[in-house]
């Protein structure tokens, strides 16, 4: 099951809150979606859940069209948490389980077994205005998982948590992901993301900057850059201007950090590193997605 | 595993919520409670009052004073049987017009002071007199009116007795003097009248209805409010379609206001079953259905755009400003309705128009002024117009739901339908 954005404008007044966005997210997979704040992660989570209608473009389960009978199956974690805060635990899960096509008895089993799971089992007949904010949250995971959704949309599921509940969190969403759930989160915190996700999607200004498999993303955007550690008779980054299409990114007295231009050659490199000195280190640069991050949304 | 799911099983779900949430909310229970035991009493209270036939001693001193007395306390005695067949309400006035009463007659020996007696509260009035047409009727301050009408009338009956008898009449032309037969009635445009005034059962009604509108239509918006403010909206919104949802609020809330009717119409019924009052009762009931058939249609009509009013607010603060066309749409009919209680032709014209036909046109049927077809006609119209604000509402409530900054105009709305 795979979910595709196909060329997603949004428009609010004049103003293109989302421009031509396309990716995937596929099955099995942890999708991280990293933006600045309203770069429109919010918007096009909202589209998916079919919540907000794009201007143009559509969203495909599959390749077809997705449909409010489809879109009831998935799991959804609105950014501004919602529910009702003078309802009690239980009972609300309950209706947002009925709410989702499921029996009231199969909704009370669900959610109970999820209240309990999440620790909330004494919980369940308070009020949920009585919760603590993290607890709430809590709540509002339950009830993103109550139908077994085929497919899960989380908005910032992380914020607001403390570091044991954010790591309870991930474990939660891995478990769902290696079921086979293809699963969308948004989030400020890259290293989390650069933890968790199978898949990234960076998007700047209602513009996808960049997506695909995390992996690839980072060595893609990283360029060619290398590490060379050398201990010589003279500083490192000396052995720099005779490789062609080499320039320095930073140096320290024995460490320089190299770009190839696209023609250069890296053993060329390698064997000027070899006749400067001793080589102790030469390393492909791999920059992390708090890198790419800033460099992309600079 | 669960995408199916028809329209009517998710509007259910959505009622049987608000349907809940109201049955646990302390303010709407206390009020329903309120309300029983004011209806309640309002049936029983005036019932033992006025069921009780006042008992009334009566000093009596010379032999005109005694006939007179002793005849009053057999007309007195009479009204009360008579008044068996009449509701108790109206069993004090007895069927000639004379009240019920037991009047207990107590001698006293000429020369005694009777008004004395008078005084220490003995008695409540003292009749003096040793000639029909010389009685003085002695009281502390007041004389008790049934004591004061049923002397009168036991006075004027014996002297017109003494003066037939004078004259020399018969037994039956005394009679005929006495206790003339009066005309019979025959009412070519007979208006159904009962044991209420119709006129007080359209007010009952319609203020049922202006009660009910204002309350439940101002817990619909609020609960709007309430998804929208707590953001529960855009999980329901994900699932189901808005229009399931205004549905399912509408059909919540309307089951509750009907409920809420039946419960004190029926705790007002049975308490006047209770006591006795069966015609109203029978009145009540017969006049009931089409104020029913139209509280429900005037009532989901204006669910509609409470819902709306609900909508375009973001907060509950929001509220009073964005409902004050409602609460206008609700008071300006109520006191329209209450202003054209007599038939013309504004009442004719105001009894087809939505807004107040609800109030009106039942009205007319109960006072017996609108021809057969005429609430029917009516009925149609404020379906229609129901059916266009669900449409417009529907297009409002989904232009304005996930609108959570600011309040909207109504125009913002419409256009910022998704």
């Amino acid at each position: 099951m795979v979910l595709a954005l196909e060329r997603v404008t949004r428009l609010y007044d004049e103003r293109r809150a989302l421009d031509e966005v396309s990716f995937t997210v596929r099955p099995g997979r942890m999708t991280g979606f990293v933006g600045a704040n309203g770069a429109g992660k919010t918007t096009a989570m909202r589209i998916v859940m079919g919540v907000l209608a794009p201007t143009s473009g559509e969203v495909l389960l599959d390749g077809m069209p997705l449909t409010r009978e489809l879109r009831r199956t998935f799991g959804y974690m609105p950014e501004e948490r919602g529910l009702y805060p003078r309802m009690r635990v239980l009972d609300q899960l309950v209706h947002l389980g009925r709410v989702h096509g499921m029996s009231r008895a199969a909704a009370t089993r669900r959610a109970t077994a999820l209240l309990d799971q999440l620790g909330l089992d004494d919980r369940s007949h308070d009020l949920l205005q009585t919760l603590s904010l993290g607890n709430q949250q809590r709540v509002q995971v339950a009830a993103a998982l109550l139908h077994e959704p085929v497919l899960l949309v989380l908005d910032e599921p992380f914020s607001g948590l403390d570091p044991l509940a954010i790591d309870a969190m991930g474990e939660l969403l891995r478990s769902r992901a290696a079921a086979g759930v293809p699963v969308l989160f948004s989030s400020h915190q890259l290293e989390l993301v650069e933890q968790l996700c199978d898949d990234v999607v960076i998007i700047d200004d209602g513009r996808v900057v960049t997506a695909g498999p995390a992996d690839e993303v980072r060595s893609r955007r990283g360029g060619r850059r290398y590490r060379v550690r050398v201990q010589g008779p003279r500083p490192a980054a000396e052995l720099v201007p005779g490789v062609a299409g080499a320039t320095v990114v930073e140096a320290t007295d024995d460490t320089v950090v190299v770009e190839l231009a696209d023609p250069a050659d890296d053993q060329a490199l390698l064997a000027a590193a070899q006749a400067h000195g001793v080589l102790r280190e030469f390393a492909v640069v791999r920059p992390t997605l708090a890198e790419i991050f800033r460099e992309v949304v600079r | 595993m669960n995408g199916a799911m028809s329209a009517w099983g998710a509007i259910r779900v959505i009622a049987g919520r608000e349907v809940s949430v109201k049955l646990r909310d302390r303010a709407f229970i206390g009020s329903t409670v309120f309300m029983l035991v004011l209806v309640t009493a309002a049936t029983l209270i005036p019932v033992l009052i006025q069921q009780r036939v006042p008992s009334i001693r009566v000093a009596v001193q010379g032999a005109a004073a005694a006939d007179v007395v002793d005849l009053a306390t057999q007309l007195g005695h009479d009204a009360q049987d008579s008044g068996t067949a009449l509701p108790p309400a109206l069993a004090v006035f007895g069927e000639g017009g004379l009240p019920a009463a037991d009047l207990t007659s107590v001698e006293v020996e000429p020369g005694r002071d009777v008004q004395q007696l008078v005084r220490d509260g003995d008695v409540a009035a003292a009749v003096v007199g040793e000639v029909p047409t010389g009685l003085t009727v002695i009281a502390a301050q007041s004389v008790p009116s049934e004591l004061d009408v049923l002397l009168r009338a036991a006075s004027s009956e014996l002297q017109i007795q003494q003066a037939a008898a004078d004259a020399g009449l018969s037994a039956d032309q005394v009679t005929a003097l006495t206790s003339p037969v009066m005309p019979s009635t025959q009412l070519l445009e007979a208006r159904p009248t009962g044991a209420v005034p119709p006129e007080l059962l359209v007010l009952v009604f319609a203020f049922l209805f202006y009660l009910s509108v204002l309350t439940f239509g101002m817990s619909i918006a609020q609960s709007v409010v309430e998804e929208k403010q707590s953001r529960v909206i855009e999980l329901l919104v994900a699932a189901l379609p808005v229009r399931w949802l205004l549905a399912g609020k509408v059909l919540g809330n309307t089951v509750m206001a009907l409920g809420q009717i039946v419960v004190i119409l029926g705790a007002g019924l049975a308490g006047a079953t209770v006591a006795g009052q069966g015609e109203v009762v029978r009145q009540v009931l017969g006049a009931s259905g089409w104020f029913v058939a139209f509280f429900l249609l005037g009532f989901v009509m204006l669910a509609c755009l409470w819902a709306v009013a609900g909508s375009l607010a973001s907060r509950i603060e929001d509220l009073q400003a964005t409902t004050v066309v409602m609460q206008v749409l609700v008071i300006v009919p109520f006191f329209a309705a209450l202003f054209t209680m007599d038939s013309g032709p504004v009442q004719r014209v105001l009894s087809y128009v939505p807004f107040t036909a609800p109030l009106l046109m039942p009205a007319r049927v109960v006072l017996g002024n609108a021809a057969p077809w005429e609430p029917v006609v009516s009925a149609l119209v404020v379906l229609a117009t129901g059916v266009a604000f669900v449409l417009i509402g529907a297009r409002l409530y989904e232009g304005s739901l996930l609108h959570t900054s600011s309040r909207l105009k109504a125009l913002q709305a419409w256009r910022a339908s998704r």
